[in-house]
């Protein structure tokens, strides 16, 4: 990408500029951070965010696994793929 | 000059207000766009969640996330800007 239309991109969007947060900026935000993660079938994923990828794919640590807002198991660190993944929520600050 | 407006135009134009999300299959989302990317990921602050009650499928559960969300794009269907969700829509008013 060129500097030029880098230039161009946030010129374009002064109205939102200060609200304006993309997925990458929360995913930046997000690492390492406790978050839960909702899969397609309802189930949750707590834990703490330890590495992530365009895919959605997603490593976490001290993962708790709720089905049907029921504690299932605990997981030590795990991995989930990231077509499953509907949504990854932060606790804010 | 052209006066028409691409489909993303329009999300661009509905972020820092309310929107709502019908999702591939039962759930619906309501929350506040911050963002979005050309996947239709979105970011949405105070998001609600509206799913069907697994244990009885005619109750839907109101969920209050109270946090930042990121929601995959892959499962959104329809999104509605400037409607703050199911209970602002016309047809429950009707």
């Amino acid at each position: 990408m060129s500097s030029e239309s880098k230039d161009a991109s946030t010129e374009e969007a002064p109205t939102n500029a200060e609200h304006k947060r993309s997925p990458a900026d929360f995913l930046k935000a997000v690492l390492g951070r406790p978050v839960n993660v909702r899969l397609n079938t309802g189930t949750d994923y707590k834990g703490v965010l330890a590495c992530l990828d365009g895919y959605m794919n997603i490593a976490m640590e001290q993962t708790e696994e709720y089905v049907d807002g029921q504690l299932k198991s605990k997981y030590g660190d795990c991995f989930i793929r990231g077509n499953n993944v509907l949504y990854i929520s932060s606790q804010k600050r | 000059m052209s006066n028409r407006i691409l489909p993303l135009e329009l999300i661009d134009k509905a972020i820092g207000s309310p929107i709502w999300i019908l999702m591939r299959g039962q759930t619906e989302i309501t929350g506040i766009l911050r963002g979005f990317d050309d996947y239709v990921n979105l970011v949405l602050d105070d998001a609600v969640e509206y799913s069907l009650d697994p244990r009885d499928k005619n109750q839907v559960l109101k969920k209050e996330l109270k946090a930042e969300i990121l929601l995959n794009g892959n499962h959104v269907a329809v999104l509605v800007p400037g409607s703050k969700g199911p209970e602002d829509s016309l047809a429950s008013k009707s």
